[in-house]
């Protein structure tokens, strides 16, 4: 049964790993804390739910849709939200993440109702066996899925120009601009690549689940996730979703349900004591 | 129509004493006093008991917007179109029932207050609903202790409902019941022989007193039972759907929300099980089952006391069906917990109206305790209450969904399932 639990762990946690590198993205290139990233998720299965049942639109088109969808909310909400807020204290940027995944929250259950609804989507959903190990093709989809697109986004970040100009925004902004880079469109680049992570994250999540708000709760799950792995680590982000994913369901099926919040929290205010920068952050230092 | 009917009786009384009063010149003084008085009385306030010259306040105690809001909600909805229907004749003895539902978001500190407010701050006559078992446990003695009714509790617990109370008086079936009532059919259905039963339930009280009455009748068919527990708000159930196929239950029952029967049913069958389930009173709404889909649905049934809007022809459920589509309220009509909520108020206008025209807090106790019966033509089998019994609806039967119609489907009657509860 440990590799049972063990396999279900993995999968969900490349989830988690998915939506904390999107978390990862934002917080690298625009320093937000975005407390709204739980919402993004939930977001991602809504649109799935509105593209494959709503509006019954072939699965391409309909995957086609949702990145769009999340990409255009990232960006607009980074122009109208984020954008003017630069400058702000951190406190005013944080508030204002909270504010609007509680906005976001009522809107959608406003749209769709407080139910959660059924989402099914042509991946595969049959099980079969190794050994004893019963494997469930939607989790192996989804863990697979979130691999290739942790991959590609790496990939993207380091072998392409508009990924280089990112990753020199995210380091410095003052050098970006003298350089003459865009920060604003990089930031919204980034700002779009996050949502739309979170929202493939919640394609997954309302499949396997439930499409309600409910998974908002799943979604928050990246914050430790990038706390552990280190705020400003792509690897760590990923690295510390698939520790939450395994951490979540060893304690869940051995010990209690109640159980894994204190063994993710614990491990997060262990590290945060311990090793404030994360397992694979790099620890900042300055000169006085 | 019994309420529009004694209405009706009472105005006539009321009509011949006003014209005796003024038949005698001499005794004219005296007449007028007297009637004076017999009016006055007849539209007096207690206020401090929640009535009112026009209307009788009723409180309703449920979670309106936490994580039970999806049954708990609907059941508030059930309980107030009825009202509505009542007051839309008359309302009883001329006074409209004011429904004052509070939300608890499924908190029982918050239920603590709410409950206060409805004893002292906005008095009211009687209180029904309080879904909240913690609530229950925790409120008990006070209620036990104190002078508002509780009529029709949501949710049965032991704390509350045993021993017998004058105060209170449960809603639902019990726990036991419906363990008896599901445990008994599966076992017939699936030819079982020791049944091995699976309890999933979420964290609470209710959900390990559940538990215990699925132990107890498993081990009269010589069978166990053994209990797996998930927490109210969880969006995954990946732990407790392994744990089940670790188990090879052959039967499993769930207690708790629909995302509790939904996450289950929904996760085993991506595990590929076929376990067959079956959920208490509260999990039988269409939502659940569409929730769900098809392949899981097919393994999951429910048992209830309450038979769903359009699910028969019997006389008190198309009632139910044109008043619910009637109010715009027809999508609620087939979910158990609308028909409950709506029994409920029907079990609470009736007791009113028996109370007379002048219904105080004590009045309605004094009505209660005696025992009474209560008539839904239909929507649940005959529900009697004793001076010593106030369990409420007692029989049960297994639904079934129909995907193909979208409707629910019974397994039988009341009255096959009366060879179970003994």
């Amino acid at each position: 049964m440990l590799a049972q639990v063990l396999f279900s762990g993995l999968a969900l946690g490349s989830i988690y790993g998915l939506v904390a590198l999107g978390f990862a993205v934002v917080f690298k290139a625009t320093e937000v804390f975005n407390f709204a990233q739980g919402m993004f998720v939930v977001c991602g299965a809504f649109f799935a739910v509105t593209a494959i049942t709503i509006l019954k639109l072939p699965f391409p088109l309909a995957v086609l849709f949702i990145i769009g969808a999340a990409a255009t909310l990232g960006v607009i909400i980074h122009v109208l939200l984020i954008q003017p807020l630069a400058g702000r204290p951190m406190l005013s940027v944080i508030m204002l993440t909270i504010a609007l995944s509680i906005v976001m929250r009522a809107v959608i259950e406003i749209i769709f109702g407080s139910q959660g609804r059924n989402l099914t989507t042509p991946l595969p959903s049959g099980v079969f066996l190794i050994g004893d190990v019963r494997i469930s093709q939607l989790h192996l989809t989804a863990a697979l899925v979130s691999w290739a697109c942790m991959a590609g986004f790496g990939a993207f970040f380091r072998f392409t120009s508009v990924g280089l100009l990112m990753r020199a925004t995210a380091d410095s902004h003052e050098a970006a601009v003298v350089s003459g880079v865009n920060v604003n469109v990089m930031n919204r680049l980034a700002w779009a690549i996050g949502s739309t992570l979170a929202a493939i994250g919640g394609v997954f999540l309302g499949q396997l689940q439930l499409a309600s708000t409910d998974i908002e709760n799943i979604g928050l799950l990246a914050l430790p996730a990038v706390v552990i792995g280190g705020l400003q680590s792509i690897p760590g982000a990923i690295v510390g979703g698939l520790l939450v994913g395994v951490i979540e369901q060893l304690a869940a099926y051995y010990i209690s349900p109640k159980s894994s919040d204190i063994l993710i929290y614990g491990l997060l205010l262990l590290i945060l004591m311990v090793r404030p920068w994360g397992l694979f952050g790099q620890r900042e230092l300055g000169r006085v | 129509m019994k309420i529009i009917q004694a209405n009706s009786a009472l105005a006539k009384k009321q009509e011949k004493s006003r014209s005796r009063c003024g038949s005698v010149v001499t005794r004219v003084a005296a007449g007028v006093l007297g009637c004076s008085l017999a009016l006055g009385a007849f539209g007096q306030e207690v206020p401090e008991d929640g009535v009112y010259k026009d209307r009788i306040d009723w409180g309703v105690l449920m979670d309106l917007s936490g994580p039970t809001s999806a049954s708990q909600g609907i059941w508030t909805n059930g309980f107030q179109d009825y009202m509505r229907k009542i007051n839309e004749a008359g309302g009883i003895h001329g006074r409209k029932i004011n429904v004052l539902a509070e939300d608890n978001r499924y908190n029982a500190a918050t239920d603590k207050i709410n409950f206060e407010k409805l004893i002292g701050q906005t008095p009211v006559i009687a209180i029904s609903g309080m879904g909240t078992s913690a609530s229950q446990v925790g409120l008990a003695a006070t209620i036990k202790g104190g002078k508002v009714p509780i009529l029709g509790t949501y949710t049965p617990t032991k704390a509350l409902n045993e021993p017998v109370s004058p105060m209170v008086y449960n809603g639902v079936c019990g726990y036991r019941e419906m363990a008896m009532a599901g445990i008994g059919y599966y076992v017939d259905r699936l030819k079982l022989k020791n049944p091995k039963i699976m309890t999933v339930a979420i964290e609470s009280a209710g959900g390990k007193e559940y538990h215990d009455y699925v132990a107890e009748i498993a081990a009269k068919y010589g069978g166990t039972a053994t209990l797996t527990t998930m927490k109210v708000t969880a969006v995954d159930a990946t732990p407790t759907v392994l744990e089940v196929i670790a188990a090879k239950p052959d039967l499993i029952t769930i207690y708790g929300v629909s995302n509790t029967a939904i996450l289950t049913m929904k996760g085993l069958a991506q595990y590929g099980s076929k376990i067959p389930g079956f959920g208490i009173t509260y999990l039988g709404a269409p939502q659940i089952f569409t929730a769900m889909g098809p392949q899981a649905g097919a393994n999951y049934s429910f048992v209830s006391c309450l038979t769903p809007g359009g699910a028969d022809q019997a006389p008190g459920n198309k009632d139910l069906v044109a008043y619910a589509d009637k109010v715009g309220h027809g999508a609620m009509k087939d979910d158990v917990n609308y028909v409950f909520g709506w029994v409920v108020a029907q079990m609470a206008a009736e007791s009113l109206a028996k109370v007379g025209p002048q219904p105080t807090r004590a009045k309605l106790v004094e009505y209660l305790s005696k025992g009474f019966t209560v008539d839904t033509r239909g929507l649940t089998a005959p529900i009697s209450y004793t001076p010593t019994n106030h369990a409420g609806p007692v029989l049960l039967k297994v639904f079934d969904y129909d995907y193909a119609t979208s409707k629910f489907k019974a397994n039988g009657d009341y009255s096959d399932y009366q060879k179970y509860m003994k």
